[in-house]
């Protein structure tokens, strides 16, 4: 579990980054921050795995605090993927890069091995590759594949989608949603909130170090206020439920908002019909249109 | 609001307002000067001097950093300097020769010395823009400009890698290694981290040098600038201060 108490940080000691934020993140969430640059969601990352340590306030790691724990001692805990995969990726080989982590936690043994060979298999990694030739989506996978070798129960990741394309994007953020079903708690900085609706759980909304929303994805996405305060737009599938009002029949899912505003447009687009096919009738002459929508317009 | 290494500082004061040539010109002569004179007295008046400069463009926080960082540099120097110097009256005898008043002096010398020669050099680039350095030497200097850049650029990338390899160790750190502990162990895990240092290096200077190319870099001649960089009164005056330094370091070294 995650605990922020009134924590503020600076990087100067001066100018406040982050104000009085208080959260409590559970084992097991799915929490994404987001906001605009500069609104404090990457110090609020870097205060969760010591890198940085509050200025007031506390933040505990199960209990802990982290100025009490150095960062090292804390990646046993939290894994952190960086938004530049080129500031993480340092060895020669593939491999090597992957059993890094355990070295530095002086892990290296045959379990560490093991896992190292499981995940170069599942992602399809030449283990002998050399890194800084992969391709920039390569890179981010290698990065984070060497994250989720580490198996910490808490995974930070600070913009993982950044730089890479839709596929890239599905497939790391599909890696990611697999960490949480497995039971990890995953925190991640986002600026697509259409990839934030699809695989957040809970969203948290941040402008000027401030936290301004805090909720289920969908909760926060609805609400004009703290979109408005974290001068964001809402997934394209909210704009249009909100709008055809069938946000309150759908539950808490995109698939529900989707179904529900497919319906919805379909209403409208009934009564739409009806309404212009009454006019046309009123004025012509000719007999009424059946509803498109009924079992006799279908079946003509 | 913080700043990082060798970055410009705005501000308005004399030396703000000094022509960058005159100001690089000033500085070299002072350098020249430390290295010219071996009276500790006149290198404690430069180093005054340069602290004094410091302070009229409220520099002195990093001028005191820099002071210190080499002062620690050159205590490798003074070191050597006083155990291979042996000269005045002895006072600790060594193996092949012995430490006197006059190897202190020597290995003393060295420190303020340097000091004081580095201090005004940081100082010209904390409060010169580096593109007007760069122009100022292609109109007045008649330095090519592929030169000028190179120079400014090389200095302009001193505070990138220094965030980068900070960057690096970050995220190092936050995989389990641990810098704290001994000299030798943070250089032992320090070496592997200059593989992704070197890598992002040459990405970011392969990228500059391809963005300067598609904006027409090589068609950049003296003319280009549209900015004039004349000399006024005040660089006069302090390049004859600057030049009467040199000249006194010069004479006190011969008397």
């Amino acid at each position: 579990m995650i605990e922020f108490k009134d924590v503020s940080a600076s990087y100067d000691g001066e100018l406040a980054v982050l104000k009085d934020v208080s959260f409590t993140i559970n084992d097991g969430e799915f929490v994404a921050f987001v906001g605009t640059n500069g609104a404090g969601k990457s110090t609020t990352m870097r205060l969760m795995n010591g890198l940085l340590k509050p200025t007031a306030g506390e933040v505990l790691i199960d209990g802990v605090s982290t100025c009490d724990l150095k960062t090292s001692e804390l990646a046993g805990k939290v894994g952190f993927l960086f938004q530049n995969p080129d500031r993480q990726i340092c060895c020669n080989t593939v491999r090597d890069e992957l059993m890094f982590g355990f070295k530095a936690q002086g892990r290296e043994d045959a379990d560490a091995r093991a896992r190292v060979d499981a995940l170069i298999e599942r992602f399809g990694f030449d283990a002998d590759a050399e890194p800084f030739l992969l391709n920039r989506g390569a890179r981010q996978l290698l990065a984070l594949a060497s994250i989720i070798a580490l198996e910490t129960p808490i995974v930070v990741l600070d913009e993982p989608t950044t730089g890479l394309d839709f596929r890239e994007c599905s497939k790391v953020m599909e890696l990611i949603a697999g960490l949480n079903v497995r039971g990890k708690t995953v925190i991640m900085v986002c600026h697509d909130m259409e990839v934030t609706a699809d695989y957040a759980k809970r969203v948290i909304a941040m402008t000027q170090g401030k936290m301004v929303g805090d909720g289920p994805t969908f909760e926060v996405f609805r609400d004009r206020g703290i979109l408005e305060r974290a001068h964001l737009l809402p997934p394209q599938i909210v704009d249009i439920s909100l709008q055809l009002g069938s946000f309150e029949a759908a539950g808490g899912s995109r698939g529900e908002l989707i179904a529900s505003s497919s319906i919805a447009y379909a209403d409208t687009l009934d009564q739409m019909s009806s309404a212009i096919y009454g006019f046309i009738s009123e004025h012509s002459g000719v007999g009424a249109f059946p509803s498109l929508g009924s079992d006799e317009g279908l079946g003509a | 609001m913080m700043r990082g290494f060798l970055e410009y500082v705005p501000g308005d004061s004399f030396l703000h307002r000094m022509n960058p040539v005159a100001k690089l010109i000033c500085a070299l002569l002072i350098s020249i000067a430390c290295f010219c004179t071996s009276n500790l007295l006149l290198l404690l008046a430069i180093l005054v001097v340069d602290f004094a400069l410091a302070a009229s463009c409220a520099m002195t926080r990093q001028a005191m950093g820099l002071a210190k960082a080499v002062a620690l540099f050159s205590i490798v120097l003074a070191l050597i300097a006083l155990c291979t110097t042996p000269s005045g009256m002895e006072l600790i005898a060594l193996p092949w020769g012995y430490i006197g008043t006059g190897s202190l002096m020597a290995a003393l010398l060295i420190i303020v010395r340097l000091v004081a020669c580095a201090v005004p050099l940081f100082l010209v680039m904390y409060i010169t823009k580096l593109n007007d350095l760069a122009n100022s030497m292609v109109k007045i200097l008649h330095d090519p400009y592929k030169y000028a850049f190179t120079f400014t650029s090389a200095v302009h990338f001193i505070p990138v890698f220094m965030n980068d390899m900070s960057g690096i160790m970050e995220s190092q750190t936050a995989r389990g290694v641990e810098f704290d502990g001994s000299f030798a162990k943070k250089v032992r895990l320090m070496v592997p981290l200059c593989v992704p240092l070197l890598v992002s290096s040459v990405r970011k200077t392969n990228s500059a040098a391809i963005a300067a190319e598609v904006r027409g870099f090589n068609m950049r001649t003296r003319e280009s600038g549209f900015k004039e960089y004349p000399f006024s009164a005040r660089d006069v005056v302090a390049l004859l201060i600057c030049a009467g330094i040199l000249v006194l370091a010069i004479v006190s070294n011969v008397i």
